[in-house]
Parts: structure tokens; C-alpha cells; sequence
């Protein structure tokens, strides 16, 4: 007859319970001796930063680890010191960014291209347009446009073709659609509300695929020179983050702008089809 | 020497004063009875004699000593309160609470056994039960063997018969009386049960409003009253009669009328010629013999009002023998009516 | 829409198969909450039953912060320890940026309101009596504390898994403080919110599942506590 006693074994328990989390809650820092990259969602989304990873890390024996952001908040990171590198596609803001003075050896990388998609019917009637006619009859007809509004890489290059159609942004028009978020879910707005958009060629590569090759909303403009959505990388400035591993970073800038890493790049494919095409000078 | 003493005792919630009391001892062994209305302050002065809480002003001295809550001596002192908390545990578990806190181990279940004995409860039966497999009688028994277990100096009880079967009130005021035959356990008894309380106490203290009042077997008449005259107010009984008291209390709303045993007469037929007494009629409900004194005290209700009246021994009622339920005339004087 | 059924299978192929990626979310997730939650009852249990069973000035004030807290939105506390942690941050020296131990504070910060506020309220309904029945048995004050919290040991309990539910769902504090990093720092709910991102709504919702199936667990293991 000890019941009181099981008082002191729950008690007992807990603290162990308690214990037990603590440590096993200690987490690996194996990261801290790797190289920290902030990158776009579109390198990460489509697989090319884990197929291109292990390459580099066998050629210069530096670990790879990445946070997959929006550009303006990769831009962000790097400005705070929090990273060691960057590989974006915004290139305004990146040479403001270098101007700045938070980032330098800005190099060219590769680059993929942009596209307008809309729904078959075309109620604008844009297919095989140029661009700058395309979004001025887009506007004309009224049809929906959807916008990332997220000040990504994709929406500040969207926000360029707008001015240099010298149109002004249909900021508040209300066939004019800002969803706020990622490529794939404003694709997906786009073609519930059977407007156009502008994307990536990646991402729609991935969403035709998602739905067996027969998507409701198809490439209507491309392969303007305008379109080309250009990625480059920025090493984080070592002298005013003087923790960041300038060394490695270095490392990696120059091994993603070398041949072998061009020629794995141009081998990337997705869904069959080729994605990024090296320029690295 | 007297095992309590309180002094200058005043106790509020909230900045409402609650309890007021002026002086007022209990002696080491005796049976103390707590009467008065609900929120007379009962409860309150048992918990704190039970040093449950500090009182706001005054001191509260055990065998002599000031003692505080959390004081070492303050463990020979126990109160059951009116509803009893039970432990979230099995019935064996809270009996043994108090000895656990006392590590005395020793014993440990023979003790429990014993004390579940005492209240009427089979440890064989009760022992495992959980805390909420329990009807409203037992769980107050356990919460009573919970302090029996204790083998208490002083058994605080906050009616403890109140809300219970009369199975269970039977036991309770059994194992109660046991503590204290067995230990010489000092009990007091808050307790709306008049007949039990004037068959055990030693002494019986009325409380109202946070005041003691006179003590002993008093009748308390509580207001509203209605002036009937110059210095005379007037109370109309529910079966329709008016009692008349001298007096000018503050507020007839809430004033009380206290009547001493010793003041009424009884008699069986309304006096006739002049008298400054009142008459009140109503009819004898009970004959106890008052503990102590040793003589009859005669409960009349008049208009379910009880008024007790101590006889005299030997005291000729014109209708002798007394047998309850016979309709008497309650005489008394108006000017010796105390207010509170 | 096929991707919940196709997401079921997923689940219990992921789970089956011992997919490396899912069981690194998973451990993640673990690892971060139970932290976070250690060091949350730690502080909430104590201050939630200071907050409940005592009265001291400013004690309605703190209630009010407390209840406030509650409707902190997890991507505010998410820049909030970001702007601590930060390389430029006052705490950036510990590098705790991108790392577990820097979304265990985020959610501690998430958690500890919860616990505090439902340790109070359950220790606020706790019998009145309770206090009076354990003094007059002999408890002295440190026994006092003890049983007082056994007592309410069911509403201590709710009050933990309410904030483990809330802690192991979120995702803005693992996703701004922790930046997902494969292997590191990506928990089944940044996990979730990528895969949703990319496309793939079946892993996502598989995901789900499983951290479903996580909550099961913990809340099963720990009923054998509720019963007692």
C-alpha cells in the first residue's frame, strides 16, 4: 500500500521526460561550417540547387545549404550579414544591392526565360504578339491579369514591362489580380479566374506536367528579348560582414561560373526539357 | 487555562468587514456550538481558529501562545469544511494526506483502517474507491476520517451535517463525539441543527452579522419590524400574531430581538386581569435537558418562530405534565428584550 | 480533387518506405517542439500559477499582456527573434540564425503565453476549498504549491497540449527563423508549405498526415497521465 509513492514517480518521470527532450533537443551543428546560400524559390522549386550540390561539393569539398526566399528577401538576408552568398534574378536590384555596397563580384550565371500564359479562348487576343502590344491589348480588352504582387524576381520583372510598354501599373484595376504569392499558386489563381499571368518557363514546365501535359492555360507570348530572366551571383560584402566565409563563397561563385558547371547546367533538365541556359563570361 | 483565546478579532473581504469579535475563549476538552444565520460569519471564524487564513486585526492564541497560519502547533488543529474537497485521489490516498505531510508512516494503513472504522465507512469497500465514485454522505465521511486520522486537539466543523443524508449526519455526529470521548478532541460545531447542538455543548454562541451575541440558549427573532407605538415596534408572526418588544433599534429591517431562557413563562391558558408581560401563543415542539445545568429547556414555536424557555425546577405550568405538541401561551417582558 | 486520395497512399509510402527527407522533418519537428515546450512548462507551469493563485499589483495587467499574447501572429514573432538573431541582431554572436535552437525560441515565445494563460485559468478554478482543506490537514506552504498543482494536473495538461498543437503547426516562425534548409532546419510544416509551393499537393497533404499522425501519438502517450 504505497499509492503516495506514485505521486513521486510521475513527478520523477516528468523531470526525466523533461530531460530527455533537452537533449535530445540539442541540434547537430554540422551546418555551421558550411556555406550558407540564399537563393530564389525558382532554383530550389525545380531540383537544380540538389542536383548541382553534391558536384560542387566534390570539386571544392565545401558543404552547400541554401534558404529558398523571395529575391527581395534574399537581397535582405544578405544585407544583414545573415548569409554568405546569393544567386538571384533581379538585376536592378541586385547592381543597387552591389552599389550599396552589401554585395560584390556580382557574375552572371545563367539564364532562363519568362512567358505569358492565358487561356486558350485568348479573349485578348495576344498569341504571338511582342510584349508590349500584348500586355496594351490585354488592358484594352479588359481581360484578368494576375500578378505575383510579391516583389519577387518575377514580379519586379513584371513590373518592368509594364513601364517599358509605357503603360502605367493597373494598380488598382479591377480586372488587375496581385495574389501575394508563390509562381505556382498564382498560376493556379490565374486559371480558376481564366486571366494571364507572367511566369517563369520552369514553373510552367512543372505545372503543364502537373497536369498531364494538357493545362488550361497555354504559352501565348515568349522568346521576346525583354523576357530573358537573368541569374547572377552576389558575394555578401566580407568587409562589412566580416563573419561571412568570403573564401568559400568565393569558391562557389567561381565554380558556378566555370565551364563544367555551365555544361552541368545546360545538362539540367526538367520534365525533358532544358531550363537554364549558362552565360557565365 | 483555556485552550483558545481570541482577542479584538476582526476579520473582512474586500474591505467588508465580515467578523468583529470582541473577546471570546473556548476551554481545552469542551463541545462549543455556532449558531446563526447564513453569513453570519461562521464559517469565517472557524477558518480562522483553524488558522486557515490571518485575521485582518487581533490575535488568536492556542494554549496561550499567538499563532499564525503555517505555525508548527497549528497541525493539532483541524477544520472540515462545510463541502469538503477531496483529493483527486483514491479514498485511501486522502485519508493518508495528513499523515503523509506529518511523515508519520508507521501504522500508516492500521491508522486509515481505523479512521474509515470511525465514520461507519468498510476500508475493504471504500479504501480503493476514486474520489468521484463517492455520494455526497461518504465523501464528507472520508473528508472526516481525512482529519479523525489526524487524532485531532481541536475538530473544527463547518456544518458538517448540512447537506448530507440522515444515515450519514448519524455517523458524523457519532465519530465526532468519539474524538472527542477518545482524545478529549476540543470540538466546535457551526450547525443550523439546534436540537443536536443543545444536547452536546457545553456552550452555544450565536453569531450575527459578524457580532457575537449573547450566549447560551437565546431565541433570536430576526426583523423586519414595524413601530407599534412609542418605543415599541412590533414583528408580525407568519401565522398572523404580532410580537411586541420595547426598543428603539437602528434599522427595523434587519434589527434582531434577542429573548433569554429565562425570561419566558409558559402557561397553558392566556392570563387574564393586568400584567406588563406579553403573551405570544404557539405550540411546545420539544423537551431537551440542557448539558451542563441539567434542566429542561422547552422549545414553543409560534408561528414556526422557535422560542426557548429554561424551566425552573419543579416549575407548575398549570398543565403538568408537558407533552409536545400541546399548545402553551408564552409570556415575557417587553422591556427586557436585547437588541442587536 | 484526387491529391487526397493519391495523399493518403503517399503518407503511408513515405512513413513505410523510411523516406530520409520525410523522418529528417519529422525528427526536426520533434526535436524543435519538445525544446521549446520543455522550456515553455518550465516557465509557464510556475508563472501561470502564480498568475492564477496569487493577487499582487498589476496582476489584471499582466493578465491582459498574457491574454494579448495569445494573438501573437507567428510570422511577427518569426521577424521578431529573426531581428534578434540576425548576424546584426543583439543576440547574433550566438549564431543561433537558421538553426533549431533559434525556432525554439520563436516558439517558446508562441508557446509560453498558452501556458501561462491556461495553467491561471485552471488554477483559478480550482476549488476554493482546495487551499482551506489542505491547510487544515498539515500541508505547509511548499506542500501546499505541490498538491495545488497536482489538483489541476488535468488543466496543466490541456493547457501543454494546446501549445504543443499550436507549436508543432506553425510555420512562420520555422520558416523565417529557421529558413527550411534542407537536412536542418526544414520541419514537416516548411516541408508542407515547399512542397505546396512547388506543386506537388499530395506530399504536401501527406505531410499533413503525418504530422497528424505525430500529434496522435503525443497525445496518446501522454493520456496515461489523464487517467491517473
Amino acid at each position: 500500500m504505497d499509492y503516495p509513492l506514485k505521486k513521486v514517480g510521475i513527478g520523477t518521470t516528468l523531470i526525466a521526460f523533461c530531460l530527455l527532450l533537452c537533449l535530445s533537443g540539442t541540434p547537430a551543428r554540422a551546418g555551421s561550417s558550411q556555406l550558407l546560400l540564399a537563393t530564389t524559390t525558382s532554383t530550389d522549386n525545380t531540383g537544380l540547387l540538389d542536383y548541382l550540390a553534391p558536384h560542387f561539393t566534390r570539386a571544392t569539398g565545401i558543404g552547400l545549404r541554401w534558404i529558398a526566399v523571395g529575391t527581395g528577401k534574399a537581397l535582405k538576408l544578405g544585407q544583414n550579414c545573415d548569409v554568405d552568398v546569393l544567386l538571384v534574378h533581379a538585376p536592378e536590384a541586385e547592381k543597387n544591392f552591389v552599389a550599396a555596397g552589401y554585395g560584390i563580384d556580382r557574375r552572371q550565371v545563367m539564364y532562363n526565360d519568362f512567358v505569358i500564359i492565358g487561356p486558350l479562348a485568348d479573349p485578348a487576343g495576344i498569341t504571338g504578339k511582342e510584349v508590349r502590344s500584348a500586355l496594351v491589348s490585354i488592358k484594352q480588352s479588359g481581360a484578368t491579369f494576375v500578378s505575383r504582387g510579391d516583389n519577387s524576381g518575377t514580379h519586379r520583372k513584371e513590373l518592368e514591362l509594364w513601364a517599358g510598354s509605357g503603360l502605367e501599373l493597373p494598380d488598382k484595376a479591377s480586372w488587375y489580380v496581385q495574389t501575394g504569392q508563390g509562381m505556382l499558386a498564382t498560376i493556379n489563381i490565374a486559371a480558376e479566374r481564366k486571366g494571364y499571368t507572367l511566369t517563369d518557363r520552369g514553373t510552367y514546365i512543372k505545372y503543364a506536367a502537373d497536369h498531364g501535359g494538357n493545362p488550361p492555360l497555354k504559352i501565348l507570348v515568349d522568346g521576346d528579348a525583354c523576357l530573358r530572366n537573368q541569374y547572377s551571383v552576389i558575394l555578401v560584402n566580407p568587409e562589412r560582414c566580416p563573419k561571412v566565409k568570403s573564401d568559400q563563397a568565393k569558391a562557389f561563385a567561381q565554380w558556378l561560373t566555370s565551364p563544367q558547371a555551365g555544361k552541368l547546367i545546360a545538362d539540367f533538365r526538367l520534365m525533358g526539357k532544358q531550363l537554364f541556359v549558362p552565360n557565365a563570361e | 487555562m483555556p485552550f483558545y483565546e481570541v482577542e479584538n478579532l476582526v476579520h473582512a473581504y474586500n474591505r467588508k468587514p465580515i467578523l468583529k469579535i470582541r473577546q471570546m475563549k473556548i476551554e481545552p476538552g469542551s463541545i462549543t456550538g455556532l449558531v446563526g444565520p447564513n453569513g453570519s460569519g461562521k464559517s469565517t471564524l472557524l477558518r480562522l481558529l483553524g488558522f486557515v487564513e490571518k485575521p485582518l486585526k487581533g490575535e488568536i492564541r492556542l494554549d496561550g501562545r499567538p499563532v499564525k497560519p503555517f505555525d508548527p502547533c497549528v497541525r493539532q488543529v483541524t477544520l472540515l469544511p462545510q463541502t469538503p474537497y477531496l483529493l483527486k485521489r483514491s479514498v485511501f490516498q486522502n485519508v493518508a494526506y495528513g499523515l503523509m505531510v506529518r511523515k508519520q508512516r508507521s501504522n500508516l494503513k492500521r491508522s486509515i483502517h481505523q479512521a474509515l472504522e470511525m465514520v461507519g465507512l468498510d476500508p475493504g469497500e471504500f479504501g480503493m474507491r476514486q474520489w468521484d465514485e463517492l455520494s455526497g454522505g461518504e465523501a464528507q465521511r472520508v473528508a472526516l476520517a481525512a482529519r479523525l486520522v489526524l487524532r485531532p486537539g481541536v475538530l473544527l466543523l463547518d456544518e458538517p451535517t448540512a447537506s448530507v443524508d440522515a444515515a450519514s449526519a448519524q455517523l458524523i455526529k457519532e465519530a465526532s463525539l468519539q474524538a472527542r470521548k477518545q482524545w478529549n478532541t476540543t470540538l466546535v460545531i457551526a450547525s443550523h441543527d439546534w436540537q443536536w447542538l443543545r444536547e452536546v455543548c457545553d456552550h452555544i454562541r450565536h453569531l450575527f452579522r459578524g457580532h457575537l451575541l449573547a450566549t447560551g440558549q437565546a431565541s433570536l427573532v430576526f426583523g423586519p419590524w414595524r413601530p407599534a407605538g412609542p418605543a415599541m415596534v412590533e414583528k408580525v408572526l407568519p401565522d398572523g400574531q404580532r410580537l411586541q418588544a420595547m426598543g428603539h433599534p437602528e434599522d427595523l429591517a434587519k434589527a434582531v430581538a434577542v429573548f433569554d431562557p429565562d425570561d419566558f413563562i409558559l402557561s397553558n391558558r392566556r392570563p387574564t386581569g393586568p400584567s406588563k408581560l406579553c403573551w405570544v401563543r404557539g405550540s411546545l415542539t420539544q423537551l431537551s435537558v440542557e448539558k451542563g445545568s441539567r434542566r429542561l429547556l422547552a422549545t414553543v414555536a409560534a408561528g414556526n418562530v422557535p422560542f426557548a424557555a429554561r424551566l425552573e425546577p419543579g416549575e407548575k405550568h398549570g398543565a403538568c405534565p408537558l407533552v409536545p405538541g400541546q399548545a402553551l401561551w408564552i409570556g415575557y417582558d417587553p422591556l427586557k428584550v436585547k437588541w442587536y | 480533387m484526387d491529391f487526397i486520395s493519391h495523399g493518403i497512399a503517399e503518407a503511408f509510402r513515405l512513413l513505410l518506405s523510411g523516406d530520409s527527407q520525410t523522418y529528417s522533418a519529422v525528427a526536426a519537428t520533434v526535436k524543435v517542439s519538445s525544446m521549446s515546450m520543455a522550456v515553455s512548462l518550465a516557465l509557464g507551469i510556475p508563472a501561470g500559477f502564480i498568475l492564477g493563485y496569487t493577487s499582487f499589483p498589476g496582476k489584471r495587467q499582466a493578465r491582459l499582456m498574457v491574454d494579448t499574447m495569445l494573438a501573437l501572429p507567428t510570422v511577427f514573432i518569426g521577424l521578431l527573434v529573426y531581428a534578434l538573431v540576425s548576424s546584426q541582431g543583439p543576440l547574433g554572436d550566438l549564431g543561433l540564425l537558421f538553426t533549431l535552437k533559434g525556432i525554439a525560441i520563436g516558439q517558446t515565445i508562441l508557446a509560453l503565453p498558452i501556458v501561462i494563460a491556461l495553467t491561471a485559468a485552471a488554477v483559478e478554478q480550482m476549488d476554493r476549498q482546495l487551499r482551506t482543506t489542505l491547510i487544515s490537514l498539515g500541508a505547509d506552504r511548499y506542500r501546499l504549491l505541490m498538491t495545488s498543482l497536482w489538483e489541476v494536473r488535468h488543466g496543466i495538461l490541456a493547457a501543454g497540449l494546446t501549445a504543443y498543437g499550436r507549436v508543432m503547426t506553425e510555420v512562420g516562425i520555422s520558416m523565417m527563423v529557421g529558413g527550411n534548409i534542407k537536412w536542418q532546419t526544414r520541419t514537416v510544416t516548411t516541408a508542407i508549405a515547399l512542397e505546396t509551393g512547388k506543386g506537388r499537393f499530395a506530399v504536401g497533404f501527406a505531410l499533413g498526415l503525418v504530422l497528424i499522425l505525430i500529434a496522435l501519438t503525443v497525445n496518446v502517450s501522454v493520456s496515461f497521465l489523464r487517467r491517473k
